[in-house]
């Protein structure tokens, strides 16, 4: 799992290098994380397996044996997440 | 399901149940209940009501909870369309009718319970108090219907996305005129 906060202060980390694997050449600087990367991997899960199920909640709700409401409230707090993350 | 996971159902079963297999499962509850309700002498004569020894016919206890389901219906979704911004109706209709079914626990307790006569207690009031078995089902009621009041308070989380003081407020307030509109619903009605 990808660390997106400082387990010193809790504020959001960034991205400072990148490297090639084939070349060794080594990309520094100041990137922003992702939003999605933001999520918890629970959520990351989630999103993947909406987009898998064609973005049907009720696909969703029968591979979760979960009620259709219950994975639309999931789906409408990780919204909020994102939400939160983009301000 | 783990066996871990039943107290947790028990009150909050619409994670895994709602819309319309929600509305199947409470409907057989509420049949049960008018059924089993006619004969046991228990009507539930409210939103949150029920009373022992009232001699009726089967069309009148259906009469009763069909009062009783509308009104809760219908004020929970008027209550969601004010408090949430998106929600089915299925739910709200789902979720509602089967929070009813704890109740069909104070139809079969009717069965055993031997009520005192009306006259008799309008006479004298403290007659109920040598009936063992109307005490018993007395304060049995009181759990019932807190269990099924609680199953409303989820079935209104789960349905319209709702959560904190909004919701508690909203569904206090939404019980009671429920409650209160379906006592007028019934005595101008049946």
């Amino acid at each position: 799992m990808l660390p997106t906060y400082c387990p010193s202060c809790h504020a959001q980390l960034k991205v400072k290098c990148l490297k090639c694997e084939s070349c060794q050449t080594e990309v520094s600087g100041s990137y922003d994380l992702p939003v999605l990367a933001l999520l918890s991997s629970e959520d990351q899960q989630f999103i993947l397996r909406f987009v898998i199920n064609s973005g049907s909640l009720k696909e969703m709700a029968s591979e979760l044996k979960l009620s259709y409401p219950t994975v639309r409230n999931m789906l409408n707090e990780i919204i909020h997440k994102i939400d939160r993350n983009e301000k | 399901m783990k066996s871990r996971d039943i107290p947790g159902l028990m009150v909050n079963p619409f994670t895994r149940i709602a819309g319309l297999q929600a509305f199947a499962v409470g409907l057989v509850f509420i049949l049960l209940m008018g059924i089993i309700g006619t004969y046991s002498r228990v009507s539930f004569d409210g939103a949150l009501d029920m009373h022992i020894g009232n001699q009726q016919s089967l069309l009148h206890s259906f009469s009763l909870l069909a009062i009783d389901l509308v009104c809760i219906v219908s004020i929970m979704w008027v209550t969601g369309l004010i408090i949430s911004k998106g929600f089915r109706f299925v739910d709200i209709l789902g979720t509602m009718t089967l929070a009813k079914a704890p109740l069909i626990i104070l139809a079969v307790a009717g069965y055993f319970t031997k009520s005192p006569d009306l006259t008799a207690v309008l006479n004298d009031p403290a007659v109920l108090y040598h009936s063992t078995s109307f005490i018993l089902v007395t304060i049995l009621s009181v759990p019932v219907s807190i269990w099924s009041i609680v199953l409303m308070y989820h079935a209104l989380k789960i349905s319209c996305d709702v959560k904190g003081n909004k919701l508690a407020f909203a569904f206090i307030i939404a019980v009671l005129v429920s409650e209160i509109i379906s006592k007028i619903l019934i005595l101008k009605l049946v």
